[in-house]
């Protein structure tokens, strides 16, 4: 899973090679040989990449974006990859509470962050009914404008998002 | 003396001294109890002696039809301004007693009515009359004598809100127990997520099992007379329609929608079976040349669900008509026939429906005119539409067909449609196969606010095409023969369907369990009241 998000994001970042990736551990951690020693786990990976093409406003333009990126990226990797139903409601309504009034996840403009954790959320969202992301929404929108972001989108099958609401409030 | 002696002689002196005390005591504990009594005997004498109002209270002896008092008992909801100071009668419940020192507040209820009526001291009541009334308990019959008031301030809390009644005499007819299984203002009261005020409501089982108490309520008397008003109009309309009325029995000697949900009952030295549906009877009836019938009656199925849409017995409103040449003749007649009730409904019963959503707030039923209609086909697309992933020939979960109910509103604005064309492998045996499309058939079901009040469709009406679908569907024909025989001589093309009379209430109301529109329901865990 972890290399075809690579692969993905190798396309997105227009890197005309694609990398050799071997994996490490049960977990299977994604491990990258660079020039200057092997480059193990996703985010170290990604990190790797956006410097290889040459892109380091996808990782923050300040140090303050920097830091608010990086927290993003260890939220995918901690609280969001292998998280139960249970889990996975939390996460869901903290999103929605925290893109109220955001656009990106990051600042104002598009990161690395919003990349990584889109495809990291892909398989929640996909899971939910109607009236769940209709609930939610403030992470469809979200969501919605990632699946749609050009170029970032190759390896997942699109998420249905309707135009209208379906459910008014007060429904059981 | 020795020192035991003495110490015997300060023990006595001790305990003499004790002793006193205790005597001491007890005197006036004595006397108070003397001086109390004395009191009391005294109230009494006085209480007796000062009650002049004696025959204007009390406990009436029960009613065994001794004789035939030629009274007038009112009506509460007659009670206006029109009435004042006149000296009326009426029989009602006592809903709630206050008192307040000389007076006493009682609210007497009749069904969804009730009204203020005080009980002062004064020249009409005496202060015994006064404590009488106030410890009469909740939802006793009294009969009362009182005169009408016209009050200055509105009574927000009673239905009639410009008059009181003062009462002159009160008398009761029939007592009930202090300690009720439950309150009526609790079971009236809606249930308010996250109530600071945290008060309380009553939950279901409790209820069903307290059923006469919980049916009392304003909103219980409102739903089930708008149930009793869809089965008249529906009545009205198709005998409107020309349709005639018809009795199906149920006890019968094969399943008629499958073996798997029936009831089996001992039939003397054999089985029978409770019927699932009145469907072969009321295709036999056409075959007799009735034309159009319809038919009202108890539906027994065995389905061991515990859903808040699923009852074991529940009363279907079932329709069968011969057509002339295309089954959507028969659609047309039933959409017509439910914009009718919806209609009847919305007309004459919107008192009822006020009630109701005082306590269970819900969206008015809309519908078009003319009725809705959506092929599966189309269902299907607009559920794929929206992420949804099914086959052509799949049959429509219950979430799916919830979220095409809210497809279809978001998109048409009607709570009420039919979806037509369903395919022939998930309907029964006796439904007519489309001729231009071998994968689906000439079947339709209806939905009100998303869920299935309806399944219907053209039968088969020629006794061989029967006899191959049912081989199809692996039924044993011994079991059908008689049905399959009632096709042998002429039978006219027809169609038709079956509506849940609980289930049609529960939806236009916008209700959420089914057990709330069925008086004593039956479901696999409730077999009482």
């Amino acid at each position: 899973m972890a290399l075809k998000e690579l692969s993905s994001l190798e396309k997105f970042l227009g890197l005309k090679k694609p990398n050799k990736y071997s994996t490490q551990g049960d977990n299977k951690v994604p491990v990258l040989q660079t020039n200057s020693g092997p480059a193990v786990g996703l985010l170290t990976v990604c990190s790797h990449l956006v410097k290889e093409a040459k892109r380091p406003e996808l990782l923050g333009t300040s140090a303050e974006h920097r830091a608010l990126v990086q927290q993003w990226l260890e939220y995918r990797t901690t609280k969001v990859d292998g998280c139960s139903r249970e889990e996975a409601k939390t996460v869901l309504k903290d999103l929605n509470l925290y893109l109220q009034d955001k656009v990106y996840l990051a600042g104002h403009c598009f990161t690395l962050a919003d990349a990584l954790m889109y495809y990291g959320l892909h398989p929640l969202v996909v899971e939910l009914a109607v009236q769940e992301k209709e609930q939610h929404v403030n992470v469809t929108r979200w969501f919605d404008h990632m699946q749609h972001y050009p170029g970032l989108r190759h390896h997942l099958p699109p998420v249905v998002v309707l135009r209208n609401r379906v459910y008014t409030s007060g429904h059981h | 003396m020795t020192n035991e002696d003495a110490q015997g002689s300060t023990a006595e002196e001790a305990q003499s001294k004790k002793g006193l005390k205790k005597q001491q005591k007890e005197a006036e504990k004595a006397a108070k109890k003397a001086e109390k009594q004395a009191k009391l005997a005294a109230e009494q004498q006085g209480t007796e002696e000062d009650d002049f109002a004696k025959d204007q209270y009390g406990n009436s002896v029960m009613i065994q039809s001794q004789e035939k008092l030629d009274r007038e008992l009112h009506r509460i909801q007659d009670l206006t301004p029109e009435k004042a100071d006149k000296l009326i009668w009426l029989r009602a419940r006592v809903h709630t007693s206050r008192a307040k020192g000389k007076q006493c507040f009682l609210v007497l209820r009749q069904q969804q009515f009730n009204v203020q009526a005080l009980v002062a001291v004064g020249d009409r009541a005496s202060k015994q009359m006064v404590k009488f009334a106030a410890n009469v308990n909740k939802e006793s019959i009294v009969d009362v004598e009182a005169v009408v008031k016209k009050v200055e301030q509105k009574i927000e809390s009673c239905t009639q809100q410009e008059v009181e009644l003062h009462v002159e005499k009160i008398f009761v007819v029939s007592q009930a127990e202090a300690r009720l299984p439950l309150q009526l203002e609790d079971a009236a009261r809606p249930e308010v997520e996250g109530d600071e005020d945290g008060r309380a409501t009553v939950n279901q089982d409790t209820r069903l099992d307290n059923r006469v108490i919980d049916l009392r309520t304003t909103t219980s008397q409102a739903i089930f007379r708008l149930q009793a008003g869809v089965c008249m109009l529906f009545r009205e309309t198709l005998t409107n329609k020309g349709f005639v009325e018809i009795q199906t029995p149920k006890i019968i000697s094969a399943a008629s929608e499958g073996g798997a949900n029936v009831f089996t009952v001992s039939y003397f030295k054999t089985s029978a079976y409770l019927a699932q549906s009145p469907q072969l009877y009321k295709q036999m009836c056409i075959c007799a040349d009735f034309d159009k019938v319809f038919c009202v009656g108890p539906v027994f199925r065995a389905e061991d669900s515990n859903t808040h849409r699923h009852l074991t017995e529940f009363v279907g409103l079932d329709i069968e008509m011969a057509f002339n040449y295309h089954y959507h003749e028969v659609i047309d007649s039933i959409t017509e026939t439910m914009v009718q009730i919806f209609k009847g409904l919305r007309d004459r019963f919107q008192t009822e429906i006020q009630a109701v959503n005082k306590q269970y707030p819900s969206e008015p039923f809309r519908f078009l005119e003319p009725t809705l209609r959506l092929e599966y086909t189309e269902g299907v697309a607009m559920l794929r539409q929206a992420g949804v992933e099914m086959g052509d020939e799949d049959d429509l979960s219950t979430p799916n067909e919830k979220l095409l109910g809210r497809l279809v509103k978001e998109k048409y604005d009607t709570d009420f449609y039919v979806l037509d064309k369903y395919p022939l492998s998930v309907r029964p045996f006796y439904t007519m196969p489309d001729p231009s499309n071998p994968k689906y058939s000439n079947s339709y079901d209806m939905f009100m606010r998303g869920e299935e009040i309806l399944s219907g469709a053209q039968r088969v009406h020629d006794a061989q095409l029967l006899t191959e679908r049912a081989v199809h569907h692996q039924i044993d024909l011994e079991k059908i023969k008689a049905y399959i025989d009632s096709f042998r001589y002429g039978a006219p093309p027809h169609g038709g369907g079956g509506i849940g009379l609980e289930r049609v209430c529960m939806l236009y109301l916008g209700l959420h369990n089914i057990r709330q529109t069925s008086m004593f329901p039956r479901d696999p865990k409730r077999l009482t009241p």
